[in-house]
């Protein structure tokens, strides 16, 4: 069963309100509670695949363990970055109580160097000070080990917020049963092998992991969801499962066709553009998918109703 | 500790920092960056008679010095905000300022008179001047006689304070004061955003799916300044500054020129506890000046005699 996920507890709550979404997240959607807006040292900044960075930052004020795909607004403060922060999803969390070596606690980004923030950010010195926003959205659903297994489908960058939800899924989030690490299957597809940044990290989790690659330079030659359907066709991922998906929007525009299609079960971390991540700006919509939870009102804000949404609740086509 | 205490009409606040419309939700959202009881008031996002689904993404495109915006007033009406929004927000220990937009000139006074009956409401603004509906024309931030008008409309309808919000986008703002000061306005927010543009020449596309939007943030501030300080020398109304605020300094200016107070927009998305930030360094860098009184400061620009 699937547990845990607020709004659609409160969407059940809600149903016989003639309001509809608006009651959903409540007249104001707000930005979750435990959000701050602080800075943070730069620790670590090391190259990861051919056009990333993994960056790691100590915040003033720790945070309690994180959901994965969570995420944060970050910006240089220095006035060599653009104004407007950029959202980036939690890639792994450690230090602190956590820590045998007595580390300060830390956050890490992967972060693919595109423009002119994402280049702010990969040539941030180390021990420079970050604006620091969040932790913001909602998260993955729980994963929990009752079910269908999880097929988890990352395209490019999309995955930084599989290291997090796997290692969550094996413990067992929130109460519920833990994921068996053979019901956990992590397909990465990307354009060539070095955007399957830190395959050798996924490989360790002990999950299922395959690869595709469009140049065939690694795994399978094609996208993630051929690689999908040629598992499925050699019997080694069943006709049932969970997914969740986060990648460029071509790529989630087909796992969300696909997932209406079949009625998956299925959870879609989007990257829309953003001006704020807490709710302000009203920069992010979502169109919202007749039928669907948050029916009601034509657009969910990604940053505080999402990042995570059920396929079943939006549209994606032309998003 | 200096007072930071002003006046707009019969409206008390506490310090002169309030939020600009549309970049702070209904304010308390944000109750955990910035307490209520650090500032002077939250204006609320525009609010129409009838609920609007917004414009087309990309909604938002960065530019050098600011952002373009095209939102496009998305709100889910006057209804909707007088039963959910008004009753959480008036718990906020602020000013509560409704921002009051219309597509025709009678939904201004028709969702006056709905707030006017709402002790939750401290002040109105009507909106005046949003460049994101009707492709930018800006009919009533463009033309004196039909702004007055719907200003007198709208205080027909209410004796609370009414401030008028212009757009910088006209040969003479002091016009436009004039005209809001004659239709009854009890104060001038100056000013909304400057239309403006941006394009992407590699893929051809317009930065915004509108084509045009409304461009905010630091870039505009000396366009900004420049309004208020002529709104605020053609009035006796007070003046509520708004363009480009980042930083304490940045205040400290629109004071000087003349505004009673100041509204933050675009510098709260880099950092949402900004607003309360800037109320606190405000008290601090009067007090480091020996100024005892923020309206001491106030209109204090110095012309050099000829
Ligand atoms: C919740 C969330 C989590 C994210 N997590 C990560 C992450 O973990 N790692 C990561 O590398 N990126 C992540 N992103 C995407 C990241 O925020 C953008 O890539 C970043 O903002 C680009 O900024 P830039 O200044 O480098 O590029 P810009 O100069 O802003 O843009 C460069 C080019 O990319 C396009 N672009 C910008 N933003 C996006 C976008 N969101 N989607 C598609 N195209 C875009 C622009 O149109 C332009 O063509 C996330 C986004 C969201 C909303
Ligand atoms: C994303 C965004 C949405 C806005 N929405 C509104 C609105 O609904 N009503 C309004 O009167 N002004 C709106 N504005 C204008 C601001 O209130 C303000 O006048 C303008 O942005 C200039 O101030 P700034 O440079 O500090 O942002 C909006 C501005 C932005 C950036
Ligand atoms: S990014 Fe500003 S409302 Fe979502």
């Amino acid at each position: 069963m699937f547990r845990g996920f607020e709004r659609e507890r409160i969407a059940t709550d809600a149903a016989a309100d003639p309001f509809g979404v608006a009651i959903l997240t409540g007249p104001m959607p707000a930005p979750p509670k435990d959000a701050v807006s602080q800075l943070a040292t730069v620790v670590s900044s090391r190259p990861c695949g051919s056009d990333a960075v993994v960056l790691r930052l100590a915040p003033e004020r720790p945070f309690e363990p994180l959901r994965a795909s969570r995420f944060f607004m970050l910006r240089r403060e220095d006035g060599t970055a653009p104004l407007i922060p950029r959202p980036y999803s939690v890639y792994r969390q450690g230090g602190g109580a956590s820590s045998s070596t007595g580390e300060a606690p830390w956050v890490e980004f992967l972060i693919k160097v595109m423009g002119r923030g994402s280049r702010a950010l990969e040539a941030a010195p180390i021990g420079s000070q970050l604006r620091l926003i969040g932790p913001l959205g909602n998260g993955w659903p729980v994963l929990d080990g009752d079910g269908a297994p999880w097929v988890m489908l990352a395209g490019g960058v999309g995955s930084a917020p599989f290291p997090m939800a796997i290692e969550q899924a094996l413990r067992g989030m929130d109460g519920g049963a833990a994921v068996a690490s053979r019901d956990l299957h992590f397909l990465f597809g990307a354009r060539d092998r070095g955007l399957l940044y830190d395959l050798e990290l996924f490989e360790r989790l002990g999950v299922n992991v395959h690869t595709a690659t469009v140049d065939g330079s690694h795994g399978m030659q094609g996208h993630v969801l051929q690689l999908l359907d040629a598992l499925q066709a050699a019997g080694s991922i069943p006709k049932q499962i969970r997914v969740l998906a986060c990648g460029p929007d071509p790529m989630l525009e087909a796992v969300h066709a696909r997932a209406i299609e079949e009625e998956w079960d299925c959870w879609l971390s989007l990257e829309t553009l953003m001006g704020c991540g807490v709710g302000i700006c009203n920069g992010c919509p979502v169109p919202t998918r007749e039928g669907g939870a948050l029916a009601g009102w034509p657009n969910a804000k990604c940053c505080v109703e999402g990042p995570v949404f059920a396929a079943r609740d939006i549209e994606l086509v032309g998003h | 500790m200096p007072s930071l205490a002003v006046r707009l009409g019969t409206l008390l606040l506490r310090n002169p920092l309030l939020s600009a419309s549309g970049t702070y939700g209904h304010g308390l959202e944000m109750g955990g960056f910035c307490a209520p009881s650090g500032i002077g008031g939250l204006v609320s996002k525009t609010v129409t008679l009838e609920p609007r689904g917004g414009n087309p993404a990309p909604r938002l495109c960065e530019t050098e010095a600011g952002l373009i915006n095209s939102i496009g007033l998305e709100n889910k009406g006057v209804a909707q905000y007088l039963e959910e929004v008004l009753p959480e927000v008036a718990s906020a220990d602020c000013a509560i300022i409704t921002n009051v937009g219309g597509h025709h000139d009678h939904e201004f006074a028709d969702v006056v008179a709905m707030l006017d009956e709402r002790d939750e409401v401290d002040a109105i603004e009507l909106n005046l001047s949003c460049p994101n509906v009707d492709d930018g024309k800006l009919p009533l931030a463009t033309d004196p006689k039909r702004a007055e008008s719907v200003v007198a409309g709208a205080r027909a309808r209410t004796r609370k304070p009414l401030f008028a919000k212009l757009s910088p986008n006209v040969t003479r703002i002091g016009d436009m004061a004039m005209a809001v000061e004659s239709g009854g306005a009890d104060g001038i927010t100056a000013v909304n955003t400057l239309l403006g543009m941006a394009v992407d020449w590699r893929t051809r596309r317009p930065g915004v799916a509108t084509i045009q939007g409304g461009y905010s943030g630091p870039g505009i501030k000396p366009v900004a300044l420049r309004c208020a300080w002529e709104c605020a020398r053609n009035v006796t109304i007070p003046v509520i500054g708004c363009g480009g605020i980042q930083t304490v300094d940045d205040v400290l200016q629109y004071l000087v020129v003349g505004c009673r107070a100041v509204q933050v927009g675009t510098s709260s998305f880099w950092n949402p506890a900004n607003l309360g930030d800037l109320a606190s360094q405000l008290a601090a860098a009067l007090a480091e000046q020996g100024i005892d009184d923020v309206n001491d400061l106030i209109g204090t620009l110095e012309v050099a005699r000829r």
